[in-house]
């Protein structure tokens, strides 16, 4: 289990995360919804040891999680490819994976026709989709994705959705924010809902058919 | 006279002045490139040292290079009481501003490199070495090269300051063959022709790389 604890972060004077507990079981998704600045991706990259609490603890399974390590990978929003590598190689760069696995991936995320190309010769949902099957090829225990669907269509994030389905059954942890508010209610089993650094709200699916926080129901009254 | 003639006649001393040339620009690329990276890569790392070298850098680019070739002609070897022959004296002038330039260069691209892609790389699980030689390494590298390119070029065409104190490197080996047929209109074409063939390749590279390799890394 990755788990958070009572974390704390400041940033500039500012709370950033208060008081933020949750945990994230292997082979279930748990979704992060809540409006931009609200403290998400502060609270994956702690979740992921690339930022440091100022308070509270990061517990993978019972270790503290204080570095980035390959148990728990993570997408980030901004991708970080590195941009001197094919995606091809992005992927193999660093994989666990076999080269049989990789290939079913590219095929998974329909990236066969521009696997080769360099990631500044690719649209942005290409290199989304890349930046994932990256992270997927490392077989983690833990999946943190940060927006990984925000440039993809329709078509491609049924796609992302079967695979994160497909390594759900296999036993991986997956923790993903998201503002698709019916993708998150597709493939989750938990939901979580977080404003000005707080969680609000969390429960299952019926967060967003009847979340009962006045903020949630503000915010899911959107879509 | 032909600029054939004068290529042929004047051979062995054209020849002795591009020798000077490319030794003075050879031992200013040396030196620069192995202080300016040692003391760019101890800049990036240490706040103080990053500070001596932005301060050391933009000093050194707000001075002309006469003013500095010839403070180190005259002052510097007045105050030290000592006499260094031209070519040392320039070497000297033009070393310094390399390393000035490249030490900025290199500690601006390593400052500036987002600690992101690093991080996938651990998160990745490669190793200290394989981070370095896989991802930081190729990317800084060819984030670098076009502006080394460029200040190389630079510190080429500034060998020829050199002859104002008397080096006798290409530029003051026409001068001197001026002074004696007199045949200005052929000398310096001819030396303008053999400036275009040498750095003309090395621009085109510079600017080959430059849109090819350095890059916004946030794109990605």
């Amino acid at each position: 289990m990755l788990t958070a604890q009572n974390i704390e972060k400041v940033r500039d004077g500012r709370h950033v995360l208060h008081n933020v507990s949750l945990s994230i079981e292997r082979g279930t998704v748990v979704s992060l919804i809540g409006p931009s600045g609200s403290g998400k991706t502060t609270l994956l990259n702690i979740l992921a040891g690339v930022d440091a609490p100022d308070s509270g603890m990061v517990l993978l399974e019972d270790k503290t999680v204080s570095a980035p390590s390959p148990r728990v990978a993570m997408v980030f929003q901004q991708l970080f490819l590195w941009p001197h590598l094919t995606l091809r190689e992005n992927i193999t760069l660093a994989n666990r994976a076999s080269d049989k696995e990789v290939q079913e991936l590219i095929d998974a995320l329909g990236m066969g026709a521009f696997i080769d190309r360099y990631p500044n010769q690719t649209s942005l949902g290409q290199r989304q989709r890349a930046a994932l099957a990256r992270a997927v090829a490392l077989r983690p225990e833990y999946l943190l994705l940060d927006e990984v669907t925000s440039a993809l269509d329709i078509e491609q994030i049924e796609a992302v959705a079967a695979l994160l389905g497909k390594l759900k059954d296999q036993g991986t942890g997956i923790f993903t924010i998201t503002h698709l508010i019916n993708f998150s209610k597709r493939i989750s089993d938990q939901i979580i809902f977080m404003d000005a650094g707080e969680v609000l709200e969390q429960g299952g699916k019926e967060l967003i058919s009847n979340p009962q926080h006045p903020r949630t129901k503000e915010f899911i009254s959107f879509f | 006279m032909s600029v054939f003639d004068i290529l042929v006649n004047y051979h062995a001393t054209l020849l002795g002045g591009l020798w000077v040339t490319l030794g003075l620009f050879g031992l200013s690329s040396l030196v620069g490139i192995a202080f300016g990276l040692f003391l760019g890569a101890m800049g990036a790392r240490f706040n103080a040292i990053g500070t001596m070298v932005k301060i050391f850098s933009f000093a050194l680019a707000s001075i002309p290079l006469l003013v500095i070739l010839f403070w180190f002609y005259y002052p510097f070897q007045t105050i030290l009481h000592i006499s260094l022959d031209p070519f040392t004296t320039a070497l000297i002038a033009l070393a310094l501003v390399n390393t000035a330039a490249i030490a900025e260069l290199i500690r601006g691209v390593l400052v500036e490199f987002p600690r992101q892609f690093i991080v996938v790389a651990q998160m990745s699980g490669l190793s200290p070495r394989q981070v370095f030689l896989k991802v930081q390494f190729p990317m800084v590298f060819r984030q670098v090269l076009p502006s080394f390119l460029t200040t190389q070029v630079f510190i080429l065409q500034a060998t020829l300051f050199a002859s104002l104190i008397a080096v006798p490197e290409i530029l003051r080996v026409a001068q001197n063959i001026n002074a004696v047929i007199y045949k200005p209109i052929e000398i310096y074409s001819s030396l303008a022709v053999f400036f275009i063939l040498t750095l003309a390749p090395i621009n085109y590279l510079a600017y080959v790389l430059k849109r090819r390799f350095t890059r916004d890394f946030s794109e990605y």
